[in-house]
């Protein structure tokens, strides 16, 4: 695909002032690329992720203060995955200002900085590494052309550090420059800094926010507030499928605390004084709610078996299907995963205050532009006049990437003129979450005389992420045919086996499913490597051996053996079981950053005990290094977490469980106690991070209690018998 | 009750609104957070006279005459405690959200453990933490327990 | 004649012994003896009563055998794995009290009472048979030196024991199931049952 030269617009740049402390303001535009690549699937796979930013009117990106520090406004929004720091660094390193001078705050969508697409998939910092760089160097260059008037000399006698613009003999701040100027000469985009002159992007700068974290700041969205705020609950179904068909509020109106019963045609709601005062309104409504079929697991398991749903061919290199034909042995396996939850800790919800025909939503969310765009279409407001103000997240995977509870809190503030604050009970949040889909596998393969793979075939049959989705326009799923983010990681990245093919299947499952951190390369990568793994046995060959003999010689392969030798190199791989412990390997590429992790495992008292895990992990460029490698901690445990522990099950039509506890997941003592991680660097660019360390870390444990137990364990969550 | 030191009376209507509520809505501490309201993942843990409690599950009515203390009590930016110091140094929290709740259970742990053994810290510390930051929660954990017997003789020579 | 008897009584005498030393009976093969006091079928009834409570899960979750508190109608052990700690009150900083207050807690679901903790480790029925957990809640050694006044009081008067009768709901808001007799019905059993000797029914 060709790149459209990036250019600043001519745009003139505007200034605001007045604004409380803030003495100046300074505004950007910048033309992006066209939106509709990021709906061609390829551009999944790929590290190609074009920044659909706003190309309309100016958007606020940095203003500068009184105090000479500058303010990022962030389109992408900080879940824990660093994001704000990384941006930080970026623009610090082009403005020439230090990390103290520079703080980063999430844009509303009022300041017409909205991301086109959302914070996920792992791309904020690739998606911005190129235009944030730009539109900071052009803004420092800006600032050194009107420093430069200020105080009669040539810009290019100038230079800046930590914000202060030098003529050599005479000083002036950014400040000082930017003060009071209302029309700007926009500079030419300067090129940019070479790699080595950067002081921040590459280290490992301590998080923009982690005071705030530390110290209890109220940056949540829980922790919104508002004067004269009201608290509202509405009433969510507990069954699948269940439909609302009106509701007898009689008794709750008259419950302590309450302001207003609010019944729309889809929900009833009640906004009381208290948190408490709404929830114990709520619990006295009585909704009558329609569900056709009540759900059991095993319907649910039905459903998924490959060959139920819709086949797309989503990978096809040589004739597997031809091979297979010739009746010889073939070798098949299946594997399953089950419904997983987000159960990030911050519930959903929102505090919105509706005014005549306006809105302000504070609201943690991964989509502004669609947060604004549902609660504007359900109120029949323009859009202008909807303002999402985003929060930290205290947690996102996926689970933001829709927020319909923004309508409900908008739809209550408006019954009540006040606004109202209406979150998620932790209930609630189980049973109406946009699950990781169940899947099953289904893999075949053939091996040649020489123990090498002569044609495999993955076949995974999967509900929707991307599909339903608001995300994607509906005009997409034809277009595109497999989900691609159900399909994403079930590729045959081994591109030297002269026949192999993926297919995906598509189901349609009677509860929503969605994004979950890292998509399908979670139940994918455990399928195919634990299948490579399976297939290496039979052959009598070295797991490591039988993999890098596999994979194909271009770039994108020689990155994988790269990071699969690293892994196995460090953790110093062995094949056997010693001293009670065994290891395992398994290795994925996710949108272009190959990561191969190799953990040691025990078993005692009956229980799967993690004592190591050692990742290699090629994400291009690292930013910070340090918050890449929290993310491959993170992103380890928690994969380890629906590896060995995680599962949601239909009972009588409702899912459960709704509780932590019996939804059992990784706790402190289940953390190994080492965790090695080992960056390489295969490209300039920074790739994606957050997701790439999820994929190997179900197959590698599997693989490791096989060589303990002589089991193989072919469903997660891994279960010894 | 005293909430950080300060001597707070509140009214409410239901004495059985657990404390988390309070501390939350009517005295504007938004630092102990809201998780479960089911004493499970513990992100409401405070302190009550120096022992840790999960406010979802107290009711307001046992804080009468009680001393409180939250995250933002535990200590701040010009006077941290050990913990928050030793979580900055390991750049502890991803998203945050779980954080003070881990805090406020390690702070008790230490008054309780000065030295705490990983079998200790793997009984005590039990909230859940979605992004999963345990591995350096744990080396931050060492790294309070540290600081904090390192504070401790200081301490003692001024008083 | 006389001198035939004479020595007839010593030998029958002496043969006597002899044979009770030789066909002395096994201790174990005696069956208790069942003090006829009139109302013994009562006192069993009683007994049996008490009995339902005991091994009901309500008062058997928190008597387990091991270490580990148990929940829920279906007994499984306590999330997160707490356990004993050293003084049946959990570990020591996240203990039972961390959680369980004096009361329920209504909201939660987290059942509470005062001094909220584990039955020490020699009052673990878990697993016991009734004629076992009777013989441990008899003997001073395993309930804590208590003699049968203190042990009808403690049964009868203790605040944790009678919070099985008012367990409080769960998290899901749903009553937690109540032993199957009522409150008055146990009183009256372990008054009655003690006042008839404390007597164990055989099987």
């Amino acid at each position: 695909m060709s790149e459209k030269k990036k250019k600043i617009s001519r745009r003139k740049f505007l200034v605001r002032g007045g604004l409380g402390t803030v003495g100046v303001l300074a505004v950007g535009t910048y033309l992006f690329r066209s939106p509709i690549r990021t709906a061609i699937a390829g551009v999944v796979n790929t590290a190609d992720t074009p920044y659909m930013g706003n190309t309309d009117t100016p958007v606020i990106w940095f203003e500068i203060t009184k105090d000479n520090t500058v303010i990022l406004h962030s389109p992408k929004v900080e879940m824990g995955q660093g994001t704000f720091t990384s941006l930080a660094q970026m623009a610090a390193d082009e403005l020439e200002v230090s990390m103290e001078q520079i703080s980063v705050v999430h844009a509303t969508s009022a300041s017409g900085n909205m991301d086109g697409f959302a914070t996920g998939g792992s791309t904020s910092v690739s998606a911005l590494w190129v235009p944030i760089r730009e539109l900071a160097a052009t803004m420092r260059e800006m600032l050194k052309a009107e420093a430069a008037n200020n105080l009669g000399v040539e810009t290019n006698g100038l230079t800046v550090a930590d914000g202060i613009v030098s003529s050599g003999e005479k000083t002036i701040t950014y400040a000082e420059v930017a003060n009071g100027v209302t029309e700007w000469e926009v500079s030419d985009t300067p090129q940019l800094k070479p790699l080595e002159d950067y002081k921040f992007i590459g280290k490992p700068i301590a998080r923009v926010d982690l005071k705030d974290k530390v110290f209890g700041a109220p940056i949540f969205g829980m922790d919104a507030s508002m004067p004269d705020m009201f608290y509202g609950a509405v009433v969510r179904p507990s069954h699948i499928g269940a439909k609302y068909k009106g509701a007898d509020t009689s008794k709750a109106a008259k419950m302590p605390g309450v302001v207003k019963i609010v019944e729309e045609e889809d929900f009833v709601g009640v906004v009381a004084n208290s948190l408490i005062e709404a929830e114990n309104a709520k619990a006295a409504i009585k909704v009558k709610w329609d569900a056709e079929k009540t759900w059991q697991t095993s319907d649910i398991k039905k459903l998924i078996e490959v060959g139920k749903g819709e086949a797309f061919v989503i990978q096809k290199e040589g004739d597997a299907k031809g091979v297979f034909e010739d009746g010889d042995t073939i070798i098949v396996s299946e594997y399953w995963s089950p419904i997983g939850a987000h159960a990030q800790l911050e519930p959903s919800g929102a505090l919105a205050h509706v005014e005549g025909d306006k809105a302000t939503v504070m609201i943690s969310t991964q989509v502004v532009n669609i947060t604004r765009d549902e609660i504007a279409k359900r109120l029949n407001f323009d859009k202008e006049n909807v303002n999402i103000v985003p929060t930290f997240l205290g947690g996102g995977f996926g689970r933001r990437l829709h927020t319909p509870n923004g309508i409900q809190a908008a739809l209550l503030s408006k019954a009540v003129g006040k606004p109202v604050k209406c979150f998620f009970t932790r209930k609630e949040e189980f049973q109406n979450d946009t699950f990781r889909p169940p899947t099953h596998h289904v893999l075949k393969a053939k091996l040649a005389e020489d123990g090498m793979i002569e044609a495999i075939e993955h076949n995974v049959s999967s509900g929707d992420v991307a599909f339903g989705s608001p995300m994607l326009p509906s005009i997409a799923e034809p277009i595109l045919g497999a989900d691609l983010g159900a399909w994403r990681g079930g590729m045959i990245q081994y591109g030297a086996i002269p026949n192999h093919s993926a297919i995906s299947w598509r189901v349609k499952l009677p509860f929503a499913t969605s994004w979950w951190r890292s998509l399908g390369l979670l139940a994918n990568t455990f399928a195919i490597e634990s299948f490579m793994d399976e297939l290496a046995v039979k052959a009598g060959k070295n797991p490591v051996e039988f993999r890098l003999a596999q994979i194909q010689d271009d770039e994108r392969g020689k990155r994988l053996k790269s990071v699969i030798e690293a892994a196995v190199e460090k953790a110093g791989y062995k094949d056997e079981v010693i001293d009670g412990r065994a290891m395992g390997l398994a290795a994925s590429t996710d949108a272009n950053t190959p990561c191969a992790h190799v953990v040691e495992v025990s078993i005692e008292n009956k229980e799967i005990k993690v004592h190591r895990v050692t990742c290699a992990m090629d994400p291009g460029l690292a930013v910070n290094p340090d918050q890449v490698r929290a993310q491959c901690e993170g992103s380890i445990i928690m994969g380890m977490s629906a590896a060995l522990f995680e599962k949601m099950e239909v009972q009588d039509g409702e899912l459960t469980p709704t509780i932590y506890g019996p939804y059992q997941m990784a706790l402190m003592k289940h953390a190994p106690k080492e965790i090695d991680v080992i960056l390489l660097q295969g490209t300039d660019t920074p790739g994606a991070v957050g997701e790439p360390p999820m994929g190997p870390i179900g197959a590698a444990l599997a693989n490791a209690i096989f060589r303990l137990t002589g089991e193989r364990l072919r469903e997660i969550p891994l279960t010894l018998t | 009750m005293n909430v950080n030191g300060v001597s707070h009376t509140v009214n409410m209507t239901d004495e059985n609104t657990p404390l988390l509520w309070v501390v939350r809505d009517v005295l504007d501490l938004k630092g102990t957070k809201f998780g479960c309201g089911k004493a499970a993942c513990g992100a409401c843990t405070l302190h009550v006279d120096g022992e840790a409690v999960r406010s979802c599950s107290y009711a307001i009515k046992f804080a009468e005459g009680k001393n409180i203390t939250t995250i933002e009590g535990l200590g701040n930016e010009e006077n941290p405690h050990p913990v928050q110091q030793a979580w900055i140094e390991e750049v502890v929290p991803q998203c945050g959200y779980c954080q003070p709740g881990f805090m406020m259970a390690t702070a008790a742990l230490l008054d309780m453990v000065p030295n705490p053994t990983d079998e200790d810290i793997d009984k005590n510390i039990i909230n859940v933490c979605r992004c999963a930051t345990y591995y350096r929660m744990r080396k931050a954990i060492h790294r309070a327990a540290a600081l904090k017997s390192e504070k401790q003789p200081t301490e003692t020579q001024s008083s | 004649m006389k001198a035939k008897i004479t020595f007839i009584l010593p030998f029958l005498f002496t043969a006597g012994i002899i044979l009770a030393i030789n066909i002395k009976p096994n201790p174990g093969e005696y069956q208790p003896i069942i003090y006829e006091s009139g109302n013994s079928s009562e006192a069993k009834e009683a007994f049996d009563k008490m009995m339902d409570v005991l091994t009901h899960e309500r008062c058997m979750n928190c008597h387990p055998n091991d270490n580990v508190p148990k929940q829920g109608e279906d007994s499984h052990p306590h999330y997160f794995d707490m356990a004993r700690g050293e003084n049946n009150m959990g570990f020591q900083a996240t203990k039972c009290t961390t959680c369980h207050q004096k009361e329920n807690n209504n909201y939660s679901g987290v059942p509470g009472a005062p001094h909220w903790s584990l039955a020490p480790a020699a009052m673990g029925w878990q697993g016991l048979s009734r004629t076992e957990i009777a013989q441990k809640l008899l003997n001073k050694e395993t309930n804590g030196g208590k003699n049968h006044a203190e042990l009808i009081k403690h049964m009868t008067e203790d605040e944790l024991v009678l919070w099985a009768w008012e367990p409080g709901v769960d998290a899901n808001g749903t009553p937690r199931e109540l032993p199957p007799v009522s409150k008055a019905e146990f009183k009256t059993a372990v008054e009655l049952w003690f006042e008839n000797g404390a007597v164990i029914p055989s099987k």
